[in-house]
């Protein structure tokens, strides 16, 4: 019996396949950001959870200066701690032939035998050999930004001794998932590495045979970390200990959870979105198909048909469309997918990384979809098959209009229809206006991106850091020694530092970072404030990264309770003269002389910032590989460099996958509308045409409405879109960074100029449709 | 009396797939100045299309149509939009109003751009319809809504008044008030007017009948005395 039914049915689809195709652009846009980000996510979460069992990744992490082994069994003999494995940890300079810059990394200890924890994965090569000394292991990273094979010698100096190294491996760890530089923003694989190697002869290098100045540990089961991470600092006070922490502050596993929350908000708001505006768009199309077959499913019923067998027919219409978007959803979001799990693999060093789709992601992708079309059509749906059909046999009256209050005198009669007919439907008026926003805002979410990243370079690079170099020394150097660092070649200006590890203190709450001090009118670093304006440092007090001042709750002109980590490990209450804002990472600023008083110390520094003469800077790398003191060099220029590389790629992706998505709104949402103008007042604009009007005239009324209509939503677009970006930037504030709100005007402007360019481009495909509007044929048949 | 329209050998034919439907088969008439003629035939017979390329809505497959001399046959589209913005006034079975617009406004839609229209008030007066000139058509009956079509035709004061079947879809006593409408605009305004029925009793308000079967006129009928409509019944 439903035979000729589904025949009709097929029909139908085809008779609006253009509107099929906008819905179905439209929900594949939604379960494509939908499955790609949740399959990335649970890519990512399983592949970290696999990854942290396989190769072992220990629940307690603790820095210290050194220790004896004898302290580790001690912190072993911790009730709650079921195993401990202590090990050395060396800063390095590393030089390899033929790459100018200076690169710097950490050197690793290998436990005798198997390890307990962080176990490596080993990408090629072989593990260094018992008892050779000159064996060691490269990350993945650096390998492959270098393309080092096995057999490759690097040049390494530890505590300012230079060795040369053998590369007979290249490995990854999940401690080092995300491999950040001290004092850097990005992941740098060229400039930065980590090596592994035999305990011994870098114990012996580092002075520390027998020592240790890292733990990892695991915990028994049961046992609270806050518990353990006191019984450890305990221990390790006396040694140095930097205070210990759980898997929740150590660096790779917190990125990793914040890309996991950003995955998690993609996952739910821009699929809300785009199913909304779906079931916006399926609810205008089944309405309109419902109000046309009004006498076709009355001669049905008549013809005994029920009004479940009626229903069950346009529930079908609705799921063909459903399922084409959402295959097409899943189709793209997979490979939308994979492609975003590659750029996490670039970013984060795992070891391996299984993209897949799971089968609860597909359910969830019908499953919202459905729901979308359910709650657009169903009502319009059930209420048009169950209708008398009696009543819906008799043809329908002329629509009812009223004049509006908008209208002047002088309006023309077709501007008084395009006004009465905007009136006389406002929901659906509204509805369209909140769907051509929506994609205004989107596209101006996908510019913030670019505007903010552009301020932060803008701000950090050229207004607060403007050193060349920074150098860190390996132990607090008088500053005598920065004369010899002045007199270097190219050496302009340079500006000593000097930073401690501390715990601040406000009421319950405590939190973990570096102390900085910092010249009083310091040219190379500067304190800035949201409006980049300069911060001075207070004599006495401290300045603390706005991010720092919101966790702990403090405003300028509290006091804090500061307690030093190291050197004299003093606890001091200390004002808080001001807040200064920065983008990456959270510190406290104090004036140097200050701090070095604090510590009990002269006049030392850990570090310096150099001004630098570009054309001496290689001889300059040179010089600075031959000074003893010296741990470490970084350059800003190639760091201002390497972070526009890494994140020009990711936002043109970003950008360009933003565009697409938001214009398939704004086209799915216009072409809709007109198309359903136009099948709604064919008849209407032919009988026009038949009085005289001319093609141009008659468009006038279908696009007019439509302008007017696009009109209104650009500026609500705008407005929404600076929400959007607003709430974006705020629910992106970590520890890690902070992304500043700032969109630029040629965003809004670029964002409108799209919307206006889909506008015509839809107009333009049924404006075809208005030209080959059938005059005869309209006027035979009474609708 | 001088002719409006001169039709020559018009033919219609509409390609249907293996078949060729024979709509108008050579068709030959005039339409005098001034002069009410009704077309008269059964459904079928070819009469919507012939008025349809009087109209210039449609193109005839062979033959001309000469408009005054104008060779609407081989106008181009956008002629043809002139030609009936200027020229015709349609009145069709089911009205064809503009919902969104009131009566008045539906006339004013044709006065805008006509040359040298009357006041959208005068032609609903003309037809009767004085005091419901700021209704919608969802606020007026069939009959009512026929004759502010009636009046939107007639505003721009044609040379040519074509109605096709203006009372299909009325009652008698209705139908019979839309074609008082349609006489007294054609006495008063002197339009050439064609009206198409399938029913014989109305040819008696015509000066001529032109009797059509199967996509031809069959013979012609003169009314010696003209009848007022409110005289006709059915
Ligand atoms: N678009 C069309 N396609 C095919 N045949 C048509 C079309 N329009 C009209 N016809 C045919 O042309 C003939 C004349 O139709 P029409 O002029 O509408 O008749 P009338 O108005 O006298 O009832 C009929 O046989 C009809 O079926
Ligand atoms: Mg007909």
């Amino acid at each position: 019996m439903l035979r000729a039914l589904d025949r009709k049915l097929f029909r139908d689809l085809w008779a609006v396949r253009g509107q099929v195709i906008a819905i179905s652009c439209v929900l594949a846009g939604g379960i494509a950001t939908y499955v790609m980000s949740a399959s990335t996510l649970e890519s990512l979460q399983q592949t970290q959870s696999r990854m942290y069992r396989e190769f072992r990744f220990p629940e307690l992490f603790a820095g210290l200066k050194q220790a004896p082994l004898s302290v580790a069994t001690r912190v072993a003999a911790v009730p709650g701690i079921a195993a401990v494995e202590a090990r050395v940890v060396a800063p390095a300079n590393i030089e390899l032939a033929g790459y100018g810059q200076p690169v710097s990394g950490q050197v690793v200890g290998l436990p005798l035998g198997a390890g307990r924890f962080n176990l490596l994965h080993l990408h090629a090569g072989r593990m260094p050999e018992p008892g050779r000394d000159k064996e060691a292991l490269v990350s993945d990273g650096f390998a492959k930004a270098h393309q080092l094979q096995p057999g490759f010698e690097l040049a390494v100096t530890i505590n300012g001794r230079k060795q040369r190294l053998v590369v007979v491996g290249v490995a990854s760890s999940p401690e080092f998932t995300y491999q950040l530089a001290p004092g850097s923003i990005v992941p740098d694989f060229k400039t930065y590495c980590i090596l592994w190697m035999n305990a011994a002869p870098l114990e012996g290098s580092f002075n520390m045979t027998g020592a240790f100045n890292q733990l990892a540990a695991s915990l028994e089961r049961g046992a609270r970390v806050e518990d353990a991470v006191q019984a450890v600092d305990a221990i390790l006070r006396t040694y140095g200990g930097l205070g210990a922490h759980g898997r929740k502050d150590q660096i790779s596993h917190r990125f990793l959870a914040e890309e996991f929350k950003q995955l998690e908000m993609m996952a739910t708001l821009f699929p809300a979105i785009f199913l909304s505006v779906a079931g916006f768009l399926l609810n205008v199309v089944v309405g309109r198909l419902m109000a046309t077959q009004r006498g076709q499913i009355a001669t049905l019923k008549a013809f005994g048909y029920t009004t479940g067998a009626i229903v069950w027919h346009f529930v079908k219409f609705t799921a063909v469309i459903v399922t084409i978007g959402t295959l097409l959803g899943i189709a793209g979001g997979a490979w939308m997918g994979s492609g975003m799990s590659r750029l996490y693999m670039d970013v984060y060093r795992f070891p391996y990384l299984e993209y897949s789709i799971g089968g609860g992601v597909v359910a969830m992708s019908f499953a919202v979809s459905l729901a979308a079309a359910g709650v657009g059509t169903l009502f319009s749906v059930l209420k048009s098959a169950a209708e008398s059909p009696a009543v819906a046999m008799q043809p329908a009256n002329p629509g009812k209009y009223r004049r509006s209050f908008l209208e002047m005198p002088w309006f023309s009669q077709p501007s008084r229809m395009i006004v009465r007919n905007l009136e006389r439907r406002p929901v659906k008026s509204l509805l369209s206006i909140g769907g051509v926003a929506m994609s205004t805002a989107i596209l101006i979410l996908g510019g913030f991106w670019g505007d903010a990243v552009d301020y932060m370079v803008f701000a950090q690079l050229r207004r607060a850091q403007l050193d060349d170099l920074t150098v860190t020394f390996f132990t607090p150097v008088s500053t005598r020694g920065l004369h010899s660092l002045r007199s270097l070649p190219g050496v302009t200006y340079a500006e000593p530092t000097r930073s401690v590890a501390a715990r601040f203190r406000f009421a319950q709450r405590t939190y973990r970072t570096a102390l900085q001090g910092m010249e009083p009118e310091g040219q190379l670093r500067r304190l800035l404030d949201a409006k980049l304006g300069r911060v001075e440092l207070p004599p006495e007090g401290i300045l603390l990264t706005d991010h720092l001042a919101t966790m702990l709750g403090v405003k300028p002109g509290d006091t804090v309770t500061v307690e030093l980590l190291e050197g004299s490990r003093a606890v001091r209450q200390v004002a808080v003269a001001g807040v200064v804002s920065e983008y990456i990472g959270v510190t406290a600023y104090m004036r140097r002389d200050a701090l070095n008083r604090f510590l009990r110390e002269g006049d030392v520094a850990t570090g310096a910032y150099l001004a630098v003469d570009p054309p001496a800077m290689p001889e300059l790398y040179q010089r600075l590989k031959r000074v003893p003191a010296v741990a470490g060099v970084a350059a800003r220029a190639q760091a201002l460099k390497s972070f526009y590389e890494t994140l020009a790629a990711q936002m043109l992706t970003f950008a360009f996958f933003n565009t697409l998505l938001a214009s398939t709104i704004a086209i799915g949402v216009v072409y809709n509308t007109v198309r359903i103008s136009l099948s709604e007042r064919g008849r209407e604009l032919a009988s026009l045409r038949v009085l005289g009007y001319t093609r141009g005239e008659v468009s006038y009324i279908l696009l007019g409405e439509l302008t007017v209509l696009v009109f209104l939503a650009i500026p609500v677009g705008l407005v929404m879109g600076h929400g959007l970006a607003y709430f974006m930037a705020m629910s992106a504030q970590t520890e890690l960074f902070r992304i500043p709100f700032v969109v630029r005007p040629s965003t809004y402007a670029m964002a409108a100029l799209v919307v206006a360019l889909a506008t015509a481009g839809s107009a333009f495909l049924v404006g075809r449709k208005i030209n080959h509007l059938d005059l005869v044929e309209v006027l035979k048949a009474r609708e | 009396m001088e002719a409006v329209f001169a039709a020559r050998a018009v033919t219609k034919f509409y390609d249907m797939g293996e078949v060729r439907v024979h709509a108008l088969r050579g068709v030959d008439i005039e339409l005098y100045s001034g002069e009410m003629m009704v077309l008269l035939g059964p459904s079928g017979s070819g009469k919507s299309t012939l008025l349809n390329i009087l109209g210039g809505l449609d193109r005839a497959s062979g033959g001309s149509v000469l408009y005054r001399g104008f060779d609407i046959t081989a106008a181009k589209d956008r002629e043809l939009t002139q030609y009936r913005r200027r020229h015709v006034g349609f009145v069709f079975q089911f009205y064809n109003l503009i919902p969104s617009l009131t009566a008045l406004e539906n006339v004013a839609a044709v006065t805008e751009i006509a040359e040298n229209p009357m006041k959208p008030a005068e032609a609903l007066e003309l037809v009767g319809l004085a005091d419901r000139m700021h209704h919608f058509p969802s606020q007026l009956s069939g009959g009512q809504q026929q004759r502010v079509a009636i009046a939107r035709a007639i505003a721009k004061r044609p040379s040519v008044l074509l109605c096709d079947e203006p009372t299909g879809a009325l009652d008698s006593e209705t139908g019979i008030v839309v074609l008082e409408a349609i006489d007294k605009v054609n006495r008063e305004l002197g339009a050439a007017t064609a009206v198409i029925t399938h029913n014989a009793d109305i040819a008696g308000m015509a000066d001529r009948v032109i009797h059509m079967s199967n996509g031809g006129v069959s013979h012609v009928e003169l009314n010696a005395n003209r009848r007022n409509p409110r005289e006709l019944h059915w």
